[in-house]
């Protein structure tokens, strides 16, 4: 009779559990136990009798004056019950194990009743010795190690999961020694089409340098070598660490092969990455190329091979396309000619402008590289999108700014719309820059009338210097609106850097050990303080305590500069329209958030 | 207590044993039919005779059952080729008069298995849509420092970081609503090590994490049962022994990503000299439409420590710009003072480029860092 499992929650399927650690509480139960559980006098496989323990046990907890006698039984019971949760654990694994061992065997499937622990298990003898009747002998009795999988099934298995091919290829002509049937998933060329034939054929001509650089040495040169533990190049007394390279150097490159067009394939669906090349029709797909030299014996050679030299040196790798889900070359992005990114750092001067912008603003991009947006903005656009810009700069969303007028090369101005999304450093959590996806909404046919004559008045007083918007005044006052928003934002970084201990946030350290928790690190400088002591069980050399004092350095430089300092110089330059700014300036600065620690608070991992 | 009550118990006592013992020899006919090495059978305990038998009964559903939409149904357990195309089965003649030919095919086979491997870096895992470690291969212990049948059948939540639980449940999630096989898969997690640093094995309880980048694919199984799961092989990310090409350069970077050191090869590739390099972030040189990719392998970095980023773009000095891929690992800063080695030691990142392509598009500036008047 199979005992009942006991009520109450069951046990997690398989022992999982969610702690960090706490998996370790489990392991050794399982692994050290290697025989059945000893048969103590305790008749703890017995529910019945269990519940009558628990019972008891129960009452004397009920029981408040306790004399010596039932101390000593208090103890008894406190070193049992954890022995009983154990023991419960270990029923309640063992019975989820046969019932997924019951769900697998398809005896055991059509039956109404939970057939019982024996039954099972006598079902999966029976289910094992039916699987082994039919598949290969290399499974049971071999002197050699027998596995869990045949080898030929555990390589495809393998290539499968890895999504390449095997290649061995001679180091002095690159012959194409041994290449395994995957490839024809890959390159779309059958065994039949690459076996024998040499390497360079397949590889793109920009290429072959490269690969015939990494066939060529048997002994790697010294000065290519980097030691992961340092950074630094080997020096070459330095000792290499003894790996699991016993044969031969290890080799690491990524170069593009042919890869051919079947009639008939869809391609649409094809996963690979492929840079058309302009004079050459074939498609190449880039592979990255893993592994190491050897030495194969001339039995492994062709009739072909070299009957002087009987051994040679070849190169063994795996070669695996890259992986799915990088950005498409810029064919792609180009399909849309209306729309184009722009980068800004956060004072608003543009750091990065794509080429088909151009298209849309007149300008080339070096032409606007370095200038503030704001010049480019039209006037009555300049409080909603400075206000904008203040939100991008303190939100983790994408902000989507109105239809703005953006000024053109010629004078003109272009209808646009534009996403701004800041982007934050994820160690510092400082805003580096911002993001500006732009799309075109109308071209400057379809403004309203009264704009359209408002736009004419302004288009005659524009003097023919491009860039420049009507008057070098504007231009510059327009420019510090931004480096005013940016300023503010800086100081607001500062005052919270001040705020905090010596030690800078350090993301690294305070997570390591648990969960990143929603509040930053920047504001939390006592907890990641402690999260960095109790990484004990961190690897030697990696600790948490790692501070990027380049943090505090920086800010702590830019907190000197004074808000108001920064307009005022410029102000008293130009008396033209000094006071159009000075109404600009007016509305900025009532609306001036003066930065408190509080901001970062709502602030939370963009990932 | 009665006399009746003390026979009773005595009975149930001895009706308890003989149950015992046959369940004992049940479970040692269940481990005498898995392929296992005899030395490593005589340890096994019962939940992990029947983990073992699982897994084999998984992995033979897996590699013999029709795979397929799962729309599909079929009744049949195929056992020889399969109409995946990818999987042939060899099949052997009985064993008469071929023994000594098959033991010397099983060496080669196991040779070249080793040899796949080895080349691999890393070990294979079949991940089951709950995340069951269906199988593993046998080099699993060099990178955890526990055995195959030590490891196979348990969950792979006891054993990787916990930060790292909600991007595998939603791996195997997208895994179990999948029709078709196929989707491919890469990501980095961390996973406990029992090794120490000379390569033995300790105890689990003192167990490290190491970093595992896995790539692979899913596959979708429809008779004859309906077993999904991931294939995986994970690679830790060895920055060592690497032989530089001429196409790839390193650098070093504080943590926020701004270098603090680059070799000549980046100024042969990209034209950029280590002086107007230094205290530069790595985002103003690369194409925006990239940031994603970069603020993930950033992230990676921070938290995982190790990273492989997808491909991206680095844009050129004086124009143009070229497709790289990068393999980041934080590590201690070799360059800072000496004085005070140990637990306090600044980090960096150092990173080793792959470029990919060609300087693709020349006469393009589109940012700032490329103009020569920097």
């Amino acid at each position: 009779m199979r005992p009942q499992p006991p009520s109450g929650t069951p046990a997690p399927v398989c022992g999982m559990s969610a702690g960090g650690c706490d998996g370790a509480a489990d392991w050794p139960a399982d692994v050290s136990d290697g025989s059945s559980l000893p048969a103590v006098e305790l008749p703890r496989k017995r529910k019945g009798d269990m519940e009558e323990r628990n019972s008891t046990d129960c009452k004397m907890e009920d029981d408040l004056s306790r004399s010596e006698e039932e101390d000593q039984q208090v103890k008894i019971k406190c070193f049992r019950e954890p022995h009983r949760q154990i023991e419960k654990r270990r029923r309640d694994k063992m019975n989820n194990l046969i019932d997924e061992l019951s769900a697998m065997i398809p005896a055991c499937q059509p039956m109404v009743q939970k057939p019982d622990k024996l039954t099972v298990l006598r079902k999966a003898v029976q289910h094992l010795k039916a699987l082994k009747v039919g598949t290969s002998s290399a499974f049971a009795d071999s002197t050699n190690k027998p596995s869990i999988l045949p080898q030929d099934d555990f390589r495809q298995l393998l290539l499968r999961a890895a999504d390449g091919f095997m290649l061995v290829v001679s180091c002095d002509r690159a012959k194409i020694l041994f290449i395994s049937e995957s490839v024809s998933k890959i390159l779309n060329f059958s065994l039949l089409e690459l076996t024998g034939q040499s390497l360079f054929d397949f590889i793109h001509p920009k290429d072959i340098n490269k690969v015939k650089e990494q066939l060529s040495s048997w002994e790697y040169p010294q000065e290519h070598m980097i030691d992961a533990a340092t950074g630094l190049q080997v020096q070459t007394d330095a000792p290499i660490k003894p790996t699991h390279l016993s044969s031969g150097a290890w080799r690491s490159f990524f170069c593009r092969m042919k890869h051919s067009r079947v009639a008939g394939k869809q391609e649409e669906k094809h996963q690979l990455p492929c840079t058309a090349k302009k004079k050459d029709t074939s498609r190449y797909c880039t592979l990255h190329c893993t592994g190491y030299m050897r030495s194969c014996p001339s039995s492994q050679l062709d009739s072909e091979g070299d009957a002087e030299t009987p051994s040679l040196s070849c190169l063994v790798m795996l070669c695996r396309p890259l992986p799915h889900g990088s950005p498409e070359p810029p064919k792609h992005i180009n399909a849309k000619p209306s729309a184009f990114v722009t980068r800004c750092a956060i004072d608003g001067k543009f750091t990065f402008v794509e080429q088909q912008a151009t298209t849309v603003i007149g300008y080339l991009p070096q032409e606007v590289l370095g200038t503030s947006c704001y010049e480019y903005f039209h006037q009555d656009d300049l409080q909603h999108l400075a206000e904008k810009h203040r939100q991008v700069l303190r939100s983790k969303e994408k902000i989507e700014t109105q239809c703005y007028k953006f000024k053109t090369k010629y004078g003109s101005y272009v209808s646009l719309q534009s996403q701004w999304f800041s982007f934050t450093n994820p160690w510092t959590k400082e805003v580096e820059f911002i993001v500006s996806s732009n799309r075109v909404m109308s071209g400057p046919g379809h403004i309203k009338d009264e704009e359209a004559g408002r736009l004419k008045a302004m288009q005659e007083e524009i003097p023919i210097i491009p860039s420049l918007s009507n008057g070098v005044g504007t231009m510059i006052y327009a420019g510090s609106i931004g480096t005013q928003i940016a300023n503010e934002l800086i100081d607001s970084y500062s005052r919270v850097n001040s705020s905090q201990s010596s030690g800078a946030s350090s993301p690294f350290g305070s997570t390591n050990e648990k969960c990143p928790l929603v509040s930053p690190p920047i504001s939390t400088s006592a907890s990641s303080g402690g999260g960095a002591a109790s990484s004990s069980s961190q690897p030697d050399s990696r600790t948490a305590a790692g501070a990027s004092s380049a943090t505090a350095d920086s800010s702590g430089q830019v907190s000197q500069l004074d808000l108001d300092g920064m307009v005022v110089p410029a102000m008293s330059s130009f008396s033209s329209d000094e006071a159009a700014m000075a109404v600009i300036m007016s509305l900025l600065e009532t609306e001036v958030n003066v930065g408190q620690p509080g901001d970062y608070e709502d602030l939370h991992w963009p990932f | 207590m009665t006399a009746d009550k003390e026979k009773r118990r005595a009975i149930s006592r001895e009706a308890a044993r003989r149950r015992r013992r046959v369940e004992s020899e049940v479970f040692e006919d269940l481990s005498r039919l898995l392929p296992l090495q005899q030395s490593v059978r005589d340890h096994l305990d019962k939940p992990s005779v029947i983990r073992l038998t699982l897994s084999y009964i998984r992995m033979h559903t897996l590699l013999t059952g029709k795979t397929g939409t799962k729309a599909e149904a079929s009744h049949k357990v195929i056992c020889g080729q399969v109409t995946d195309g990818q999987m042939v089965r060899h099949e052997f003649n009985g064993g008469c008069g071929e023994d000594e030919e098959k033991e010397k095919y099983d060496a080669e086979a196991s040779e070249e298995t080793n040899m796949y491997l080895r080349i691999l870096e890393g070990f294979l895992m079949v991940l089951s849509t709950e995340g069951d470690m269906i199988y593993l291969s046998e080099n699993v212990s060099k990178y955890m420092g526990l055995t195959q049948t030590e490891l196979m059948g348990h969950n792979i939540f006891e054993f990787s970081h916990p930060c790292d639980h909600e991007e595998l449940r939603n791996n195997l999630r997208v895994t179990a609503e999948e029709v078709w096989s196929g989707e491919k898969r890469d990501f980095v997690m961390r996973i406990k090590s029992a090794l120490t640093h000379r390569g033995r094995s300790a105890n689990l309880k003192s167990a490290t994490w190491k970093v595992l980048h896995c790539q692979g694919r899913s596959k979708v199984c429809v008779a004859p049962s309906s077993v999904s799961c991931l294939l995986l092989t994970c690679q830790p990310l060895p920055l060592s022994h690497t032989l530089l090409s001429t196409q790839t350069f390193t650098s070093q970077h504080s943590m926020d990503m701004r270098f603090t050191y680059c070799d000549q090869r980046m100024t042969l590739l990209l034209g950029y000299s280590t002086e107007e390099l230094l205290g530069r972030s790595i985002y103003d040189l690369c194409h925006t439409r990239d940031t994603n990719c970069l603020t993930k392998n950033h992230f990676n970095l921070c938290f995982k420590s190790q990273s492989v980023s997808g491909r991206y773009r680095m844009l050129v000095r004086g124009g143009g710009y070229v497709w790289v891929e990068s393999h980041s690992a934080v590590i201690p800063n070799a360059h800072s003072s000496k004085s005070r080695p140990g637990a306090n030691q600044p980090l960096c990142i150092l990173c080793v480029t792959y470029v990919l392509s060609g300087v693709e598009e020349p006469s393009l500036q589109l940012s700032l860092d490329q103009t020569v008047h920097i």
